[in-house]
């Protein structure tokens, strides 16, 4: 009997194992619709914890030789680059003027004024110290936790535009689910003609917008920005720029490749926006977290996103949910909320 | 004993340097460092429910420095060590070549099964091309990290204590033939 039990010993610490984790599995899916806090218990955490020290010492000798070669390069054509950057300061300078001109001919300045006093959102400057140790998958570890404010949900952003969302935290770090990655989806909109669509990460380097032909006015070199719509991301940040348009076909819906605005083979720093978007807020709890008194978190300051430039009515049609690896609440949930719970003045720019 | 926590430390310790690792490598040029030293591990170890135990809490270590489910990359390389157990049993691996496209194999059905799974429980849809010829060449690189991962564990066998596994490493029963 014992030999018996001996020989059936592996298979069913096999089979108790494979279970453990589709459950685990299971589980996680179901979490990840039910709650939008994830932040880890710390027998979780505590990898994630080991890891950002870990990962910044390692990480260190490579960044020096990088920027140490990035700055080499740079030094060579940098006169030649100057001037060209002369030329287009000149240019955007005079551009900027039109621009400032038209609006306080319509009367928007005013409005933008009032976006740009709701955009001035908490940032938190972070620091990347890990990538995905799956290929499969595009994330970040970051070296800021839910002690220092950041839940998930929280968008992050760098200097060039959208970089993910905040998907889990430990207490001193934070998971990032880069807009490369296949669990992605914004709401978006392009820039010039306002056509609407969806940008999707498709697990490489572009990614995927996805628009309704009819009446879209789409072209290569177009940018995309976030429309707001889907309620995590603000709106009016840079998402990326057009790059090809497929054939449509028969199809209805064209798809266009779009190389993102960000640079992520650079990513360094990054900035966490210490808010959700309304749509995680009314579905899972309040939208502000007990923020610890936290030196360098730079209030009212945001670093250079792009700006709120969007001045168009929105489509009246209900976009899709953004999702992330957060994923999205059933429909009816998100509208009994919404109906209940009146979004606050602080949302404004969210649901513009 | 003392061989599985080493093994436990180092594994960790990989997914670790792994995550600094791919900021200076692309994803598809970088190896799956955490993959490799459960398939090398699973190639010579010897028993099956301590080693499925580990596998287990290294693809879940995984999961918690990746972008993919709890459980996902638990799961694949339990599946991962089984195959690599067996395989080391059946299969004549001690040669480079057949071990480096042994690796390369199961990392590329490994990445078949994290599509799989993505698209069963995230609804993420089949991959395009490009990222199955990313696959194929992050598959290659793996086989040809495996040898000097499969001596690292060797090494790592003898410093545990472990000697007589690592003297016989690819156990071949007699009265079986190798294929």
């Amino acid at each position: 009997m014992p030999g018996f039990l001996n020989r059936l010993a592996a298979p069913l610490v096999f089979l108790a194992l494979v279970l453990l984790a589709t459950v685990t599995m299971v589980l996680d899916r179901g979490s990840s619709r039910q709650s939008i806090d994830r932040e880890l218990p710390w027998w979780q955490g505590l990898l994630l914890e080991i890891a950002v020290p870990i990962q910044s010492v390692v990480s260190a000798p490579f960044d020096v030789v990088r920027e140490g070669w990035q700055s080499y390069v740079d030094l060579i054509d940098v006169q030649e680059e100057n001037g060209e950057l002369r030329g287009r300061i000149a240019a955007l300078e005079e551009e900027n003027l039109q621009f400032r001109e038209a609006l306080v001919a319509s009367d928007h300045l005013e409005r933008i004024a009032a976006m740009r006093d709701d955009f001035e959102t908490p940032m938190l400057p972070s620091e990347v110290v890990g990538l995905d140790v799956s290929p499969w998958f595009r994330s970040v570890l970051v070296d800021r936790g839910y002690q220092h404010g950041v839940l998930s949900g929280h968008p992050v952003v760098n200097e060039q535009g959208v970089v993910g969302l905040i998907t889990r935290t430990s207490a001193n770090a934070a998971k990032t689910m880069l807009l490369l990655d296949r669990q992605s989806t914004i709401d978006a909109v392009v820039q010039r003609s306002r056509a609407r669509g969806i940008l999707r990460g498709v697990g490489s380097d572009v990614l995927e917008f996805e628009f309704v032909v009819r009446e879209s006015d789409v072209a290569v070199g177009d940018l995309v920005m976030t429309s707001g719509l889907g309620g995590i991301y603000p709106k009016g940040l840079r998402l990326g720029q057009i790059v090809e348009l497929e054939e449509p076909g028969g199809s209805l819906v064209q798809i266009a490749r779009v190389q993102p605005a960000v640079d992520f083979g650079r990513l360094e720093q990054v900035f966490v926006m210490l808010r959700r978007g309304p749509t995680l807020d009314l579905l899972y709890g309040p939208n502000l977290p007990e923020v610890s008194a936290e030196p360098d978190v730079l209030p009212g300051s945001p670093p250079k996103v792009s700006p709120p430039v969007d001045s168009a009515k929105p489509d009246p049609q209900d976009g899709p949910i953004e999702t992330a690896a957060t994923g999205a609440g059933s429909k009816a949930t998100l509208a009994e909320r919404v109906a209940a719970a009146p979004p606050s003045p602080a949302d404004r720019t969210w649901f513009q | 004993m003392k061989f599985w926590w080493a093994s436990l430390g180092v594994g960790l310790l990989a997914l670790v340097i792994q995550g600094a690792l791919a900021t200076v490598l692309p994803p598809p040029w970088c190896p799956d460092l955490g993959l490799l030293l459960v398939l090398c591990l699973g190639l010579r170890w010897r028993g099956l429910a301590l080693g499925l135990a580990l596998a287990f809490v290294l693809g879940f270590s995984a999961d918690l420095l990746s972008g993919s489910l709890l459980g996902q990359h638990a799961l694949l390389r339990l599946v991962a060590f089984a195959s690599a157990f067996v395989a080391g049993r059946q299969l004549n691996l001690r040669g480079g070549i057949p071990l480096v496209a042994f690796v390369s194999t199961v990392t590329f059905v490994y990445g078949i099964a994290v599509a799989l799974l993505s698209a069963f429980f995230l609804d993420t849809g089949w991959p395009p091309a490009s990222k199955w010829f990313d696959a194929l060449i992050h598959s290659v690189v793996n086989g040809l990290v495996a040898p000097w991962v499969l001596a690292g564990v060797n090494r790592l066998s003898v410093w545990a204590g472990d000697e007589d596994g690592a003297v016989r490493s690819l156990p071949i029963e007699p009265h079986r033939r190798a294929l």
